[in-house]
């Protein structure tokens, strides 16, 4: 498939400056609050030094060296792949993010998928079966679970997880787990939170699409509810729920440095915990970067498979016809006119498809529709 | 955290207490955080007999640590997670007796040769003893240790060791002997060469920069010890392993050879609830810092429980006397007076936090009872601030004086237990009497750096342990830590507000050759600190070690870091 290649060098600028920036406020901030890493560590009376031994560190380190200088020469090491080395150990920035790394990239894919399948899971069972009758309680019960979701404190769901799955049951170790058991209950922990999101989103937009005249249609024709699902209204339905699945990458951080501290996994929320605590500058600076680095990749990724997934978002005409016919919607639309440009709203295309494939059959659909164009459900 | 005693204190039959736990774990899973008290309590028992029988040679330790270590240079080992591990691995020319103070010869052949004024020791070596880099040790170098320990390496952000002043130069006078010189008398160093401060590196290691002594290098850190280090997992677990080789405990010591144990894992993990509950439940053999509401359940639930004196300077509340609203004697008499040290111990702690009779602990060099000397007496402590001026009340009762509050900030002492509840208590003691108490909130970096300032912090709460007389100098002297800010030339105090009786008498202390005299020198500097109402000691302050009943023959060295030369697993 085609993709735009000025698109992605627009995009890929704007990551750079979306980095610096991110660099110099982290920068900046780190600077402004009172006290620093090297008087944090060498002035801690557990040492012992005096004021003057705790000076000529201070000058050694190049702690007093003007702002404006620290920033330029941190700046240069960043570009030139040199993170400056930790205060409070004194140990490269380079090593310790290294060792963190992959584990958290470990816990944040197998966190990310399981709360991706945990989320359609529940958004597709919140939707699907009778609405009335003895079971329509499955439906409202799912319903609120994205709201219950959220409000679990991670620290919580861990420690008791924790306690119930390790002490009690004595199912997984936490002191010398094997590689796959130790990602078990961090995983859970990060993705319950995680799916509530994707839920929440996932729900709406199904319950929007559900509503559409042509999924009716489709109804009328004698499709089962399960065969709408997955081939009328899961397409439609997956454009909000993969922005939404962008956005929660920072959720995913927060919760790595909540959920890391405490299974102790050594990974990137750990040392983020612990340079906070210390006031470690440069350790805080480069996980900052990362964490925008991640941000901004995965954002872009998402952004790039909006034409993968909708063929309304594609640019060429002939790719979007090609593709468009697999819909029913569009199948049964043959007196809809071909002519897709980006101006019309899909849901102008949705209208007069459904409003001719419904008159051809005979039905009347009066269906609402309000300045955006979003459709409303006929009462 | 909340406090985790175990909820059914009270029921002994086995059958009431299944059900009460049930019940109340159910209840719990609702009611948040209760619920961790009611499901780790109905963890296994621990029923392994107590029987002790011959130590045996096996078994790996699994041990908790609430923080990682950050580095492995001897004389920054003071942190108790770095400690834990040096103490294991290094060993050093003497060995302190734990309990008597007595000083060993360990490394050397006897105890050092001291000129009579103390500013020369010669040390003659053992021989045969190899670093973990297969390296032997050397009189140039343990002269080179020293070189590093006593005047550290400012390029290389090594900084010297608190506990050897004075130092000059090492002299190598043969390849068994070695002589150390000071410029001024310096009677604490034979005590220096036994603490893990002065834990002995191969020449490999001495010249590491600080980088070499942090996480991700540790096993480039080769010393004499019992135990080297094998592998490292930055940020969660050290191991450390058995030397087969290792042959020269210190001589007298009825154990000699290999340590019992194949190796220790050090873990570490900040959730205190995941610490305490990975040994109750028996997934780990021991854990480090249990606090005092937990004692009770870790013994109930057939634990070994090891609360090891410290051994130093009692965990104690020092009174700035360079701030204004304390420099008159009158209103550190009231505050003194005001605070019910007992009902701080009886409501926090446990019997394993005794009550402090004196400055220093009870088992320290230099101890000097001054029971007595501070009476809790809120009449005399509302009587004494009237008479100071204070007898005017503002609004929530605070006293006044030319329209300044009696308001003082007191620092937050995070590594010492339980100091926000014991502040707190202060707070409401001395609210009583009309003075307010602040709690400086924040961070360990926060703590330390607002503690260097007077109008930040004028009650600084803290405690420092070491088995010499020195200890007392490390602690107040303007030179060292401090914690009066008593030292000349500072912005926020003018110069003429400098006690320079303090400096002298630990002066005199730290200059005087011998022991009778030393003794005497130390207790004219406490009986001087305690006449000035410059200090409130609370309690003496240990460090509480559980063990899983399997773990058998589990020490500590004189400041209580764990020492597992001796440690056995029993099978």
């Amino acid at each position: 498939m085609m993709i735009d290649v000025r698109y992605l060098w627009l995009r890929l600028g704007q990551a750079v400056l979306v980095l610096l920036l991110a660099f110099t406020a982290a920068f900046v901030l780190l600077s402004v609050i009172p006290g620093d890493g090297v008087t944090a560590r060498f002035a801690d009376p557990a040492l012992g030094l005096s004021a003057d031994q705790v000076a000529a560190i201070r000058a050694e380190t190049g702690a007093d060296e003007p702002l404006l200088t620290r920033y330029l020469i941190t700046l240069g090491g960043f570009l030139t792949g040199n993170f400056g080395f930790s205060v409070q150990t004194g140990a490269a920035v380079s090593t310790i993010v290294a060792a963190a790394l992959p584990s958290t990239l470990a816990l944040a894919v197998s966190g990310f998928l399981t709360a991706v399948v945990l989320g359609v899971l529940i958004a597709v069972f919140a939707t699907f079966g009778p609405t009335t009758g003895p079971r329509a309680w499955v439906r409202r019960v799912l319903d609120s679970v994205p709201s219950l979701f959220i409000s679990i404190p991670v620290f919580w769901l861990g420690i008791l997880l924790i306690q119930v799955f390790s002490f009690q049951l004595g199912l997984v170790s936490v002191v010398s787990p094997g590689p796959a058991e130790a990602l078990v209950l961090p995983t859970l922990t990060v993705a319950v939170p995680l799916s509530a999101p994707i839920a929440q989103v996932l729900i709406r937009s199904i319950t929007e699409v559900k509503a559409a005249g042509f999924v009716k249609v489709t109804a009328a024709k004698g499709a089962s509810e399960l065969w709408i699902l997955v081939h009328a209204v899961a397409r439609n339905a997956l454009l909000p729920g993969l922005t939404i699945v962008g956005l929660i990458f920072g959720e995913l951080v927060a919760g790595a440095v909540v959920t890391e501290t405490v299974f102790g996994r050594n990974g990137i929320g750990q040392i983020t915990a612990q340079a906070v605590t210390n006031r470690d500058n440069p350790i805080l600076l480069a996980v900052v970067v990362l964490a925008t680095l991640g941000y901004v990749v995965i954002n872009l990724i998402v952004d790039l498979l909006y034409p993968v997934v909708d063929v309304r978002l594609r640019r060429g005409r002939t790719a979007a016809s090609a593709r468009g016919l697999r819909r029913p919607s569009q199948a049964a639309s043959q007196a809809a006119p071909q002519t897709m440009t980006r101006q019309r709203t899909p849901d102008d295309r949705t209208k007069q498809a459904l409003a001719a494939s419904a008159s051809s059959v005979g039905v009347d659909l009066d269906w609402g529709t309000d300045d955006h164009g979003t459709r409303k459900a006929r009462p | 955290m909340t406090d985790l005693r175990p909820p059914h204190r009270a029921t002994g039959v086995p059958g009431a207490r299944l059900g009460a736990t049930t019940r109340r774990s159910v209840l719990g899973v609702g009611l948040g955080l209760g619920a961790l008290a009611a499901l780790s309590a109905c963890t296994p028992t621990d029923t392994d007999p107590l029987t002790d029988g011959p130590p045996v040679n096996g078994g790996v330790l699994t041990y908790f640590e609430p923080q990682t270590w950050t580095l492995l240079y001897p004389p920054s080992v003071g942190f108790y997670p770095n400690g834990g591990i040096m103490n294991n691995i290094s060993a050093r020319l003497l060995w302190q007796d734990p309990e008597t103070l007595e000083l060993f010869p360990w490394l050397a052949t006897a105890l050092p040769e001291i000129s009579a004024d103390a500013t020369q020791f010669t040390f003659t070596l053992r021989q045969g003893v190899t670093y973990s880099d297969g390296s032997p040790l050397t009189a140039a170098n343990v002269a080179k240790n020293f070189d590093l320990f006593g005047r550290g390496d400012e390029s290389r952000t090594l900084p010297v060791s608190e506990q050897i002043s004075n130092y000059d130069r090492a002299e190598v006078l043969d390849d068994r002997r070695v002589r150390f010189h000071f410029t001024a008398p310096s009677p604490g160093f034979a005590q220096a060469t036994s603490t893990m401060n002065a834990g002995l590196l191969a020449d490999s290691t001495l010249d590491l920069d600080a980088e070499g002594f942090g996480p991700g290098s540790a096993t480039k850190i080769h010393t004499a010890g019992p135990f080297r280090i094998t592998a490292e997992t930055i940020g969660t677990k050290l191991s450390i392993r058995a030397r087969e080789d290792y042959d020269w405990a210190p001589p007298h010591l009825e154990h000699q050879g290999r340590p019992y144990l194949d190796g220790i894992d050090y873990l570490v993990n900040n959730e205190y609830s995941v610490r305490i509950g990975a040994v109750l439940s028996g997934q780990a053999d021991g854990v480090r810092d249990v606090q005092a509401p937990d004692e009770p359940r870790v013994t109930e639930q057939g634990l070994r429980l090891y609360a090891k004196a410290t051994n130093g300077i009692n965990n104690s509340i020092n009174f700035r006397f360079r701030h204004p609203l304390l420099a008159d004697i009158r209103v550190r008499r009231a505050l003194i007076a005001a605070i019910d040290r007992q009902e701080i111990v009886d409501k926090l702690f446990t019997p394993n936090y005794p009550l402090a009779t004196g400055l220093l602990a009870q088992g320290a060099m230099g101890y000097t009872d001054q029971t007595g000397a501070w009476v809790y007496d809120p009449a005399a402590a509302n009587r004494l601030l009237d008479e100071a001026g204070w007898a005017e009340r503002g609004a929530g009762g605070y006293r006044v004086k030319d329209g300044q509050v009696l308001a003082l900030t007191v620092n937050t002492a995070l590594p010492q237990p339980r100091s926000n509840e014991v502040q707190t208590l202060v707070q409401q003691q001395l609210r009583r009497v009309g003075v307010r108490l602040s709690i400086n909130p924040g961070d360990q970096a926060k703590q330390t750096l607002d503690a260097l300032d007077l109008d930040s912090i004028q009650i600084y709460h803290s405690m420092v342990a070491r088995a010499d007389y020195d200890n007392l100098r490390s602690n107040y002297a303007s030179v060292n830590r401090d914690v009066f800010l008593n030292a000349v030339g500072r912005d926020d105090a003018a110069d003429d507000t400098v006690d320079p009786e303090i400096d002298r008498l630990l002066d005199a202390l730290a200059s005087e050759p011998e022991t009778e005299r030393r003794q005497a020198a130390a207790e004219a500097v406490q009986t001087y600190l305690v006449d000035q109402a410059y200090v409130l000691p609370f309690f003496e302050e240990p460090q509480v070690f559980a063990f899983r009943r399997r773990v058998r023959g589990f020490t500590t060295e004189p400041v209580g870091r764990p020492d597992f030369y001796s440690t056995w697993i029993a099978s």
